[in-house]
C-alpha cells in the first residue's frame, strides 16, 4: 500500500516529512485507545500533586511512597478493604445512572438516609440478628432508593435535569438527618451529635476477627457483581446502554425511558443506602452526625465511576486508586508532613481531566462523521 | 471477480476525458486504509479550473474518504495532492481552507441559534474599528457581504434569518456562502442533494453552474446518475476504493456510469401491480399533532391494508415526520385516533405499539435510527432484545439476553443485506451512510411486523442498494404486510406505491391511485396547487416558502423527476 517514495517520482518532495507523519499517525492511533484518557488523567494528577508538594518544599517521592506504604500496609489491609468497598458502593450509586447518561450527584443524601433508616430499624425492633440485620439493610435500600427515585419523575415530567435535582435535594436530606441525630434521636447527655450504640444483635456480622471488614462489605461486592451481570446480560442493562448512547434511538426502539430512569435512580439510591446501612452497623455502631459524609466516599465513588466510564468491570480497579489516595493520604500526613487534603486535590484533577474527555470524544465523533 | 477486474482496468485505461482546462487540483496515486479495510487505493483525480467534476460511487466506494483527504480531514497513507501544481500537505481543514478549498458537508455544521450572516462570516468576520481596536464584528458589513455573495451566485438567502428556522435547502445555501465568503476556489459538495426537494435541487444546480462559469472548481460527490448527467463536465467513478471509470459527461451515458459504479447493469424495480389488499393494519382518523404553537399535522385520516404500499409524498417539513412520530408514539397526538391491527393505540407506549406489529425505518438515521457509538450487533438488537432468540418474552430467561444470539443475528443480517463492515463488533458510526442504513432497514424488516413505516428508506443509499431495498419492500408487501412509505423522491413512490397521498401544510391534500399517479400530478400537489385556495398558511415558514418556490419552478422539477 505505502509505496517506497523512491519508486514514485512525484512523491519525492514529501519523502522527508512523511516519516514523522507516519510516527504521528501511529501516535494518534495509540492516543485513541480508550484507556489513554483515564490513565493520562491519573498520571497528570500525580504530576500536578508532585509540583504542589515540591512547591511546599517537601519531597514528592517520599510523600507518594508514604501513600502506597500506608494504604497497602498489611496491618492496615483490613481497613483499606473496607474503604475500598464503601467507595465501590458509592461508585455504583454514580455508575448506574451514568450508564444511561445521567449524573447522580445526590449520593450524600442517599447515603445518610440509608444510615438513618438502618439505625432506626436496628435500634428499635426487638428481632433476632438473622432477621434484623437484613431488614435494616433492605429498609435502608428502600428509603434511600425512594429518595433517589424522586429525581426521575422530576426530569421526565417537569424537565428538571437529574444532575440538578440530585445535587439540590441531597443537602436537604443531609440537613434533616443532621437535625434528627442532634435532637429527637440524639444520645442524651452526649456532647457529640450521635445516636446511642446499636444493640449487640444489630451489629453487622464480623468476618473472623477483623475489626473493619465485615459481612456488609460482602453485600456491597455482591451488588457490584449483580450490576455487572445486569449491565452486560440483561435487557434492562442493554436499554440503559442504548439510552446512554442515544436517547432518541432508545425511545424509538420502544425503551420506556421514564421508567428506566426511575429504576436506575432507585437502584442508585438503594446502593448508596446500603453503604450507609453498612457503615452505621459497623464500629462504632452508631449514627454520628457528619461521619458518613466526611470521609468523602461519595465524591471518591463518583470519581471512580467516571474514571471507569460507568463500566461495571472497571469500577473495582478504579476504586483501588481512590482507596489508595484516601487511606494513604492519612499516612502521608503523618510520615511525610504533606496535608491529606492533597488527595482531594488529586481526585479533583482526575475529574477535570475526565471532563475534558467529553470534549475530545465530541471532536472524535465529528471527525468520524466527516 | 477476475473478469470484473479486467473490466476495471479497461475502464481506467480509457484516455483521459478531452476536457480543456488547467488543473486546479491533482490527486496522484492517493491511498488510505483503515485497519484492514482499503478505503482508497492509488486514486488519480484531476480537477480542472472552472469545471464541475462529479465523483461517483456506491456507498463505501471511498468517495467520502477521498474528499476528506482532499479537505485535510484525513491524511493520505500514500500518494500526493497538488493544488495549482504545488504539492500540499494539509494538517487539517484550516490548511485546506487557506489553500482555497471549501467543503459543504452532508451533515451541516451550522450554529442553529445564530443568524445566517453570523454563520457565514464565522471565523473570518469583518471587524469594525472602535475603541478596542478591531474587537467587534461589523454586522452591517457581514450582512452586506452575504447579500453581495448571494446576489453574485444566485443564492437566495436572508442574512438576518435564524439558521434554526431554515429549511434544509436554505441551510445548505448558508454552507455554500460560508465557503464562498472565505474565497474558496475549489468547492466540494458532499451529497448535496440528499436533503433537498426537487426544486431546491434545481436551484442548487443553477448555483453550481454559475460558480463554475465564474471560475470556481466544483466537486460534486454523489451517486445519483441524473444529477451527474445534468450538471457535471467530467465524471470520475470509484468502486471499492479504486477508479473504475473516467468520462467527459457529454460522452457518458447512464448505463455506462451504472456499470462503472456497480460492475453490472441495473434492472429498474417496477411495481408488479397490486393484489387484493386485505384487512387494515393501520387506521388513522382525524389525527392532528401540535408543536405547541400550531398544528403541524392537521386532521389526517388514512388507512394501510395488508398487501399494499401507501406512499406519502410531500416536500420535507410538511408534517410527514410528525405523522410518523405520532403513529410510532414518540410524540403525542392532539386530536384523533390511531388503530393498529384494529385496536386503538392512541395512548399506548412505543413498546406496546411495536409489540402490536409495527416497525419503523426512521428518516434520521444517526439521530434516531441508530446509536453511532454502539456496535452493529447492538444496533441490530434493539427492539429484538426482549424476544427470542436474543431475549425471551416468557419463562426463566425473561429479561435476559443471549450475546451469542445477538452476534449471530447481526452476522446473518450483515450477510443477507451485504453490509460492508469488518464485523458485527464494528461501531455503526464508522460505517458509511449507506451501510448503516442497510443495518437499520435489516433490523426493522426482520421484525416481520404487519405494518412497516418506511421513511426515506433509500436516503443516502447508492444505486445498487436502492434496488435491493426496493426489492425487499416489494417482497415485504407480497408477504401480506402493509407499508406506509414516506418519500421525497417521486420516482420512488411511482415505482413502489399502490396509492400515493400528498401532504402539504400538515394536511393530506391529494390522493392518487397507482394508475392516476404521475410525476406532474404529484409534483403539483406537493407544491400546494390543489390546496392553493385553501387556508394553507404553512406549517413552518421555511417549508411554506419552499413549497411556493416549488410551485414557481414546477416544470424543471418534473424534468428532474422524469430523469430519475
Amino acid at each position: 500500500m505505502t509505496a517506497p517514495p523512491e519508486t514514485t517520482p512525484g512523491a519525492a518532495p514529501v519523502a522527508g516529512p512523511r516519516a514523522p507523519g507516519a510516527g504521528r499517525r501511529l501516535a494518534a492511533a495509540a492516543l485513541r485507545h480508550p484507556a489513554v484518557v483515564p490513565i493520562g488523567a491519573v498520571v497528570l494528577a500525580l504530576l500536578i500533586g508532585a509540583v504542589i508538594i515540591l512547591a511546599a518544599g517537601l519531597d514528592p517521592i517520599a510523600a507518594y511512597t508514604a501513600v502506597i506504604q500506608n494504604s497497602l500496609d498489611p496491618g492496615q489491609l483490613d481497613y483499606t478493604f473496607s474503604v475500598w468497598a464503601f467507595i465501590c458502593g458509592m461508585a455504583l450509586a454514580a455508575a448506574i445512572p451514568l450508564r444511561m447518561g445521567e449524573f447522580n450527584l445526590g449520593g450524600n443524601g442517599q447515603l445518610v438516609l440509608g444510615g438513618l433508616t438502618a439505625t432506626v430499624i436496628a435500634s428499635s425492633l426487638p428481632l433476632p440478628s438473622i432477621v434484623l440485620i437484613p431488614l435494616a439493610v433492605i429498609g435502608a435500600a428502600i428509603v434511600a432508593g425512594a429518595f433517589g427515585a424522586i429525581s426521575a419523575p422530576l426530569a421526565t415530567r417537569f424537565g428538571i435535569p437529574i444532575i440538578i435535582s440530585t445535587l439540590l435535594l441531597s443537602p436537604v436530606a443531609v440537613a434533616v438527618v443532621s437535625f434528627l441525630v442532634r435532637f429527637p434521636l440524639g444520645e442524651a447527655g452526649s456532647a457529640v451529635a450521635q445516636t446511642t450504640r446499636l444493640p449487640e444483635g444489630a451489629r453487622m456480622w464480623a468476618l473472623g476477627d477483623l475489626s473493619y471488614s465485615n459481612a456488609g462489605l460482602i453485600i456491597i461486592v455482591l451488588m457490584m457483581v449483580v450490576f455487572w451481570v445486569v449491565d452486560s446480560r440483561s435487557a434492562v442493562g442493554f436499554e440503559l446502554r442504548v439510552v446512554g448512547a442515544n436517547r432518541r434511538f432508545g425511545a424509538y426502539g420502544g425503551v420506556r425511558v421514564g421508567r428506566l430512569s426511575l429504576g436506575a435512580m432507585a437502584a442508585a439510591g438503594a446502593a448508596a443506602g446500603v453503604v450507609g446501612a453498612v457503615i452505621v452497623m459497623s464500629s462504632p455502631f452508631r449514627l454520628i452526625d457528619g461521619a458518613l459524609i466526611s470521609p468523602g466516599y461519595t465524591f471518591a465513588g463518583l470519581a471512580a465511576a467516571l474514571l471507569a466510564g460507568g463500566r461495571p468491570a472497571l469500577i473495582p480497579v478504579t476504586a483501588i486508586l481512590f482507596t489508595v489516595l484516601q487511606v494513604g493520604g492519612a499516612g502521608m500526613e503523618r510520615s511525610a508532613d504533606v496535608p491529606r487534603q492533597l488527595s482531594d486535590v488529586l481526585q479533583g484533577v482526575v475529574i477535570v481531566v475526565l471532563a475534558l474527555r467529553t470534549v475530545l470524544d465530541q471532536r472524535r465523533t465529528e471527525r468520524s462523521s466527516a | 471477480m477476475v473478469s470484473r477486474a479486467s473490466d476495471d482496468a479497461a475502464d481506467a485505461a480509457r484516455p483521459p476525458a478531452p476536457v480543456e482546462g488547467v488543473a486546479a487540483v491533482e490527486l496522484i496515486g492517493v491511498g488510505k486504509r483503515f485497519g484492514s479495510v482499503v478505503a482508497n487505493d492509488g486514486v488519480d483525480l484531476v480537477l480542472r479550473r472552472g469545471t464541475v467534476h462529479a465523483v461517483m460511487g456506491e456507498n463505501g466506494a471511498g468517495k467520502s474518504t477521498l474528499m476528506s483527504m482532499l479537505f485535510g480531514l484525513l491524511e493520505p497513507d500514500s500518494g500526493e495532492i497538488r493544488v495549482d501544481g504545488r504539492p500540499v500537505r494539509f494538517g487539517g481543514p484550516l490548511d485546506a481552507i487557506a489553500a482555497g478549498l471549501g467543503m459543504v458537508h452532508q451533515h451541516f455544521r451550522l450554529f442553529d441559534t445564530m443568524s445566517v450572516a453570523d454563520n457565514v462570516v464565522y471565523g473570518a468576520e469583518p471587524r469594525r474599528r472602535g475603541i478596542l481596536g478591531r474587537a467587534f464584528v461589523d454586522r452591517r458589513a457581514a450582512d452586506a457581504r452575504v447579500r453581495e455573495l448571494a446576489a453574485r451566485y444566485g443564492l437566495d438567502t436572508d442574512p438576518a434569518a435564524v439558521v434554526g428556522s431554515l429549511s434544509a435547502g436554505a441551510r445548505q445555501r448558508v454552507e455554500i456562502l460560508k465557503a464562498l465568503h472565505r474565497d474558496a476556489r475549489i468547492l466540494i459538495l458532499d451529497e448535496p442533494t440528499a436533503v433537498l426537494t426537487p426544486s431546491e435541487v434545481d436551484s442548487l444546480f443553477a448555483v453550481i453552474r454559475r460558480a463554475a462559469d465564474a471560475g470556481t472548481t466544483v466537486v460534486l460527490v454523489t451517486h445519483k446518475i441524473h444529477e451527474v448527467l445534468a450538471v457535471s463536465d467530467e465524471v470520475t467513478v470509484l468502486r471499492d476504493g479504486r477508479v473504475t471509470g473516467r468520462f467527459a459527461t457529454r460522452d457518458a451515458t447512464g448505463p455506462e456510469l451504472v456499470r462503472a459504479m456497480t460492475g453490472r447493469a441495473i434492472a429498474e424495480v417496477k411495481n408488479p401491480g397490486t393484489g387484493t389488499p386485505g384487512d387494515a393494519v393501520l387506521e388513522v382518523e382525524g389525527l392532528s399533532v401540535s408543536d405547541g404553537r400550531r398544528d403541524v399535522v392537521r386532521d389526517v385520516s388514512l388507512a394501510v391494508r395488508r398487501g399494499e404500499i401507501v406512499g406519502i409524498a410531500g416536500v420535507s417539513g410538511n408534517g410527514q415526520h410528525e405523522l410518523v412520530a405520532a403513529v410510532l408514539g414518540t410524540i403525542d397526538a392532539s386530536a384523533g385516533r390511531i388503530r393498529l391491527m384494529g385496536s386503538d393505540v392512541t395512548r399506548s407506549t412505543v413498546r406496546d405499539r411495536r409489540a402490536a406489529g409495527l416497525a419503523v425505518i426512521p428518516e434520521d438515521r444517526r439521530g434516531e435510527g441508530s446509536a453511532v457509538t454502539m456496535t452493529v450487533a447492538e444496533n441490530a438488537a434493539l427492539g429484538h432484545h426482549r424476544s427470542a432468540p436474543i431475549g425471551a418474552s416468557t419463562g426463566i430467561r425473561r429479561g435476559w439476553m443471549s450475546l451469542k444470539a445477538e452476534r449471530s443475528q447481526a452476522r446473518q443480517l450483515i450477510g443477507d443485506y451485504d453490509v460492508r463492515t469488518s464485523g458485527e463488533q464494528q461501531l455503526i458510526g464508522s460505517l458509511s451512510g449507506g451501510n448503516a442504513q442497510k443495518v437499520v432497514v435489516a433490523r426493522e424488516l426482520s421484525h416481520g411486523a404487519p405494518l412497516l413505516i418506511a421513511e426515506q428508506p433509500t436516503q443516502g443509499v447508492d444505486v445498487g442498494a436502492i434496488e435491493a431495498i426496493h426489492g425487499r419492500l416489494l417482497d415485504y408487501r407480497a408477504a401480506g404486510n402493509g407499508i406506509l412509505l414516506v418519500s421525497h423522491e417521486i420516482s420512488e413512490l411511482l415505482a413502489l406505491a399502490d396509492r400515493v397521498l400528498v401532504m402539504y401544510g400538515g394536511a393530506i391534500v391529494a390522493s392518487f391511485s397507482a394508475a392516476e399517479a404521475t410525476t406532474e400530478r404529484i409534483g403539483a400537489a406537493m407544491a400546494g396547487a390543489a390546496a392553493a385556495d385553501g387556508p394553507v398558511d404553512g406549517v413552518r415558514a421555511g417549508a411554506a416558502t419552499d413549497a411556493v418556490a416549488a410551485g414557481a419552478a414546477a416544470d424543471p422539477v418534473i424534468d428532474q423527476g422524469d430523469r430519475a
